[in-house]
């Protein structure tokens, strides 16, 4: 009898969140629809008499970087609060994911442009709003808006630059393009961070794909892994293998880079002309939030010039291309240095497949 | 009496339900079930569960994590066994030694060690660089390699189990046994050692789930030579895009099949025989007085272990901790990392204080819910307590990031806002998903040491008429008083360093110790990353140095008897 009452008790609980899950998904499908005119409500329900938002809550970030900084910076600029939630990518699409039918984030700030991308698909993410600064976006910036206008870049740094110990070899010897990776002289020699796991890895691996396109690119993993391509699961692991010599070729993300030379590791950055692969950074508002034209002003605030150099100057987080005109970059980094990103909407729908065949080949 | 303890079994059962199914029942439902929503029910979805066939990944990841576990098992049993035998039966100058290195290890987590033993044995680590040993990169990067590591950092668990076991000496059924002819090691192979078997059991089961489920291990070692393991392949499957709820609940599905297999050998192997012995005719073991050269043997062998097993990983981290530098080969001392990790208003001390007070919280609460789990294991007749025996264990092996995935699903429901229950974005929901991840330690101590308790102890007791409460304080608790501080410190101590659920779990702008580490690790700060560890750990073992202390300060002046 008890067990049976035992088993009730979990089938009920089961049943009701299935169920509440199956409810509150129709409801913020149907929310999703309305989301412009219901946040349009809301601000004006909680306007102050000069017409500013009143804010009842802090607004919730969700982010991946400059989580010591940003929330002042807005703060200092508006006088709103701000409050975020750091995690890598992975983590961060995961709770968005799983608080899907009650989603309690305003913005999301990653380096996973193709991820926010697919949010879009089901109506997670306000689409169509363009904010005042994306009018000084820069060229390159300009064409990774997609047309739904669901997200905003704020910056692109390379995911890989190719880098090389400056005790194994010179100039001559070194690699100086991506393709250079697969002659046998490197073989045994060369690692990156896994495109499965570290955020900033699939793009470099999408970008690498799309550009030699999808056969080839595999071909020339295929090539790589063939030759003993070590893949790391994030890159401080790649930076580590790089200083203590497990590996003497990478692709490693920049800012890693540079901190690696900053160090006095004996490192050496090469930019391949054709394009380091780059990762982006946007701003995306949630579709559902209750706090939309703050949420609205703190992605114009990141289109700012004066917010994105302060970014730059932050630190080693500040190793990226700014998004719109009128940013110096860091003094360090290389001024011809040009990047090269996969179209979003390929990126976002080869997402799950180039994961897949990269984690299924590794293991060959 | 049997409604009594079905209503007990019950209720426990519930309350696992919450902490333990119910969340993970959230992840194993998305296969067929993505997002929880009855309208994209597609039961044809369940093909899934057999792509373990299909996948190249899947497959290699299964049948890795067997592999590895199952070494890992058998080597840190024997290992976890020699070494609680000599520390119990001999008194050595470097015996306590022994007790502590297992204490620090058990505590620390395991992407901290496996650090280390990457500054120790990488190609520039201090291997090479400074003690000359060649080679050693390649021993780490293999599988032997792997398993060694894993061994040193998964047999404390089985030794405090072990050792609680053979604190007590069956000394009227040895006497009986050598008075029969049986030579010291025939007495020791045909009664003593088969009356440890429920210990040796709860230690195997300990070690292997622990080892199967282990993601900072496979993040740190195994990943780097194509090795990958099913904790990194749930991991690989959350980062997918768009995420896939459904991979990582059937690869969930298969750890929770590894554990079934392995609850069903161990019932299998124990049947339903008895191995309580704990009566007039058992001695407390006293540590033997060895001549002067088997002395110096055994804590040569202590102190050489030790050295190896925590000296090697929290050394080099020590080392590293001195350094703002990414290799060994380019040491430069520094106190950098110190001074700002002892800054007053810093991070660290903040989420120092955070763990430290969730930490408190989960082990009183893990030790009660982990007491009364222990319990109907031992002494109920509850006709469930086999699957309330399984969930606990899944709660240790499925890795914290799944359920903790889980966790936002159940516990960030609109319609428990008004009640007061929607716990995700609050500390409160670390305290459940900390006591869910402590109870199965607590609970495999205890249970170790209340089959030792027959239960005629506690029916004579209720037979001259005390209720439970008096049974539980006059009998069970002054025998178990070794198990439960053994219990509760080590609750404690992994609650404090629990990564993987506070990254997935943790409040905006609410810190723990485990992951500011991670994150200075993240960002290269690979000595501030050290240093936090030493400040963090010191601050900790100080605190379970002086709880131990404390709870066993009466015991030891009243020279009480315990287990």
């Amino acid at each position: 009898m008890k067990r049976i009452l035992s088993l009730g008790l979990a089938a009920c609980m089961m049943a009701g969140l299935t169920a509440c899950g199956s409810s509150q998904t129709e409801t913020t499908a149907a929310a999703d629809q309305e989301t412009t005119t219901a946040a349009q409500t809301t601000v004006q329900e909680s306007s102050a008499a000069d017409g500013t938002p009143v804010q009842t809550e802090p607004l919730l970030v969700y982010l991946n970087d400059f989580d010591g900084v940003i929330g002042d910076l807005f703060k200092e600029a508006t006088g709103y609060d701000v409050e975020v939630v750091v995690g890598n990518g992975a983590e961060t699409m995961s709770r968005i994911e799983a608080e899907k039918s009650n989603p309690q984030w305003d913005v999301v700030w990653i380096d996973s442009m193709y991820d926010v991308y697919n949010l879009s698909k089901d109506g997670s993410l306000l689409i169509g709003w363009e904010p005042e600064n994306a009018a000084g976006l820069t060229e390159f910036s300009k064409t990774l808006v997609p047309d739904n206008k669901c997200f905003y870049p704020t910056g692109t740094h390379a995911a890989g630059v190719l880098v090389y110990r400056s005790d194994m070899y010179d100039e001559t010897t070194a690699p100086k393009s991506i393709e250079d990776l697969t002659d046998e002289r490197f073989a045994g020699q060369v690692g990156m961070a896994d495109p499965g796991v570290a955020a900033p890895a699939y793009p470099l691996a999408a970008e690498i794909m799309y550009s030699m396109g999808m056969e080839q690119g595999q071909e020339y993993f295929s090539t790589l892994f063939s030759q003993g391509l070590k893949v790391y699961p994030k890159n401080p692991q790649v930076v580590q293998a790089l200083a203590s010599g497990e590996i003497s070729v990478a692709l490693l993300q920049e800012s890693n880079a540079y901190e690696m030379v900053d160090s006095g590791e004996p490192i050496t950055i090469v930019w391949p002309e054709e394009g380091a692969p780059g990762s982006t950074r946007v701003a995306a508002i949630n579709a559902s939030t209750d706090q939309m034209e703050i949420a609205q002003m703190f992605v114009n605030f990141l289109l700012d010039p004066d917010t994105q150099q302060a970014l730059v100057n932050t630190g080693d987080e500040g190793f990226f291309e700014p998004s719109v005109e009128g940013v110096s970059e860091k003094a360090e980094r290389d001024p011809e240095a040009t990047l090269a990103v996969a179209d979003v909407e390929w990126g976002a729908e080869n997402e799950a497949d180039i994961k897949a065949w990269f984690a299924d080949m590794s293991i060959q | 009496m049997k409604l009594r303890e079905n209503i007990a079994g019950s209720l426990i059962l519930a309350i696992l339900t919450i902490l333990v199914l119910l969340p993970l029942l959230t992840v194993l439902i998305q296969v067929v079930c993505p997002g929880l929503s009855l309208e994209e029910l597609n039961l044809g979805n369940l093909n899934l569960v057999l792509d373990v066939f299909v996948r190249p990944l899947w497959r290699r990841a299964f049948i890795n994590s067997a592999s590895m576990s199952l070494c890992t098992t058998i080597a840190g049993l024997i290992l976890a066994g020699f070494l609680a035998q000599i520390r119990v039966k001999y008194n050595f100058p470097l015996a306590k030694l022994l007790d502590i290195v297992s204490w620090i290890l058990m505590i620390m987590p395991s992407f901290i060690l496996a650090q280390g033993w990457v500054f120790f044995a990488s190609g520039n680590g201090i291997a090479r660089s400074w003690l000359h040993i060649e080679g050693m990169n390649n021993f780490l990067f293999s599988f032997p390699g792997l398993v060694t590591v894993m061994v040193l950092c998964k047999y404390p668990m089985a030794y405090v189990a072990i050792k609680s076991a053979l604190e007590w000496y069956p000394a009227r059924l040895v006497h009986a046994a050598r008075l029969n002819g049986a030579s010291p090691f025939k007495a020791w192979t045909s009664v003593q050692l088969p009356l440890c078997m429920p210990a040796y059991f709860s230690a195997a089961m300990l070690i292997f789930m622990d080892t199967v489920g282990d993601y900072g291990m496979s993040s740190t070692i195994t990943a780097v030579y194509s090795f990958p393991t099913l904790p990194y392949t749930i991991y690989s499957a959350i980062c997918s895009s768009p995420v896939r709820f459904d991979m990582a609940g059937v690869l969930s599905l298969y750890l929770v099949v590894m554990i079934v297999i392995a609850m069903i050998l161990q019932f299998y192997m124990m049947g339903r025989k008895r191995f309580d012995y704990l009566d007039s005719g058992t001695e407390q073991v006293v540590p033997k007085k060895v001549s002067r050269s088997a002395s110096a043997l055994l804590s040569a062998v202590s102190g050489i272990f030790s050295l190896v097993a925590l000296g090697i990983p929290i050394g080099s981290s020590f080392i590293m901790s001195f350094s703002n530098s990414f290799s060994i080969e380019r040491f430069a001392f520094t106190l950098d990392n110190y001074k700002n990790v002892l800054q007053p208003d810093g991070a660290l001390l903040e989420g120092i204080r955070n763990s430290l007070s969730l930490a408190a919280v989960a082990a009183v609460v893990g030790l009660i819910l982990g007491f009364a789990v222990a319990y109907t294991l031992t002494y109920s007749q509850f006709k469930l307590k086999r699957l309330i025996d399984m969930l606990t264990l899944v709660a240790m092996a499925v890795p914290g990031v799944v359920l903790g995935i889980g966790y936002i699903f159940v516990w960030n429901q609109k319609w428990l806002q008004p009640l007061g229950l929607n716990l995700y974005g609050k500390p409160e929901i670390l305290i459940l998903a900390s006591v869910a991840s402590a109870v199965p330690l607590i609970n495999r101590v205890l249970v170790g040491g209340m089959s030792k308790v027959p239960q005629e102890l506690l029916v004579a007791s209720q037979v001259q008429g005390a209720r439970l409460g008096k049974r539980l304080k006059t009998v069970l608790l002054p025998l178990l008083h070794s198990s439960m501080v053994s219990a509760v410190l080590a609750a404690f101590g992994g609650s404090v360093f629990n990564l993987a659920i506070t990254t997935i779990l943790y409040p905006p702008n609410y810190s723990t110790l485990p992951v500011y580490i991670s994150d200075s690790y993240n960002d290269l700060n690979f000595g501030y990353a050290a240093a936090a560890t030493m400040v963090g750990g010191a601050f900790i073992i100080a605190i379970m140095l002086l709880l131990e202390f404390i709870l066993n300060f009466g015991k030891r002046s009243g020279h009480a008897d315990n287990t």
